[in-house]
């Protein structure tokens, strides 16, 4: 199965991307776009799977990276 | 990875068999960018096709424009798009020029580079493929409109459900 992924970042602070992945995304998850990181805080599903696909939606929030 | 496995991955190619997909990449050139490559432009004439088989491109549109004011154009960046998502399909169907610009943002991006007069051909010799391509196609632009949607309810304070 691949996961079509909607990242969106809560704040509009990214304008969130659309990757597919390997594996669902999960609460607590951290990912990086374009050197900023984000922490997954929700996830749904977006639409039901077809074929080899799964359609999920993930809200993001920004990590202020310390040092 | 191949070219055809590369494409296999994408939704634009979800339901066609190897064999099928294995034909579709026969006519596609895959290109490496580099951060900062800009990949298509708004407003040019375009009869590419794009799938993103590595790396991440970013879709920007100008964010208004002040004649006469020095400076880099300021622009609004819509998405980014990774590995699987295809992008440039609206000329590929409407014939139109090319509605947002899109840049590569990761050094190494491998964008898979498919040519609009030789995918419709193949199209019109094989219709289950275009029939397949054309729907998964909708479904993809659809799946960008949920997404654009998602973004402009989330940065007006709304949940996501």
């Amino acid at each position: 199965m691949i996961y079509k992924v909607s990242y969106v970042v809560v704040d509009g602070s990214h304008p969130g991307a659309i990757i597919n992945e390997d594996r669902p995304p999960s609460v607590g998850d951290r990912i990086r776009f374009n050197g900023e990181q984000f922490e997954v805080v929700e996830v749904i599903d977006l639409l039901p799977p077809r074929e080899n696909f799964a359609y999920v939606h993930a809200t993001c929030e920004p990590i202020q990276e310390s040092g | 990875m191949t070219t055809t496995d590369k494409l296999c991955r994408s939704e634009l190619f979800s339901g066609l068999s190897p064999e099928q997909v294995g034909k579709i990449a026969a006519l596609a050139e895959e290109v490496v960018c580099q951060s900062g490559d800009v990949v298509v432009r708004e407003g040019e004439t375009g009869d590419e096709v794009y799938v993103v088989g590595e790396g991440m491109v970013e879709v920007v549109v100008p964010k208004g424009s002040i004649p006469d004011v020095p400076g880099p154009p300021r622009v609004k960046s819509l998405v980014e798009l990774g590995p699987g998502q295809s992008f440039g399909e609206m000329a590929l169907l409407d014939r139109g020029v090319r509605s947002a610009t899109v840049r590569c943002v990761e050094d190494g991006t491998t964008l898979c580079v498919i040519r609009r007069q030789a995918l419709l051909a193949l199209c019109d010799d094989d219709p289950q493929i275009g029939y397949v391509l054309m729907r998964n196609i909708a479904l993809d632009l659809s799946f960008k409109l949920r997404h654009r949607n998602l973004r402009v309810r989330l940065e007006e304070g709304g949940g996501a459900g």
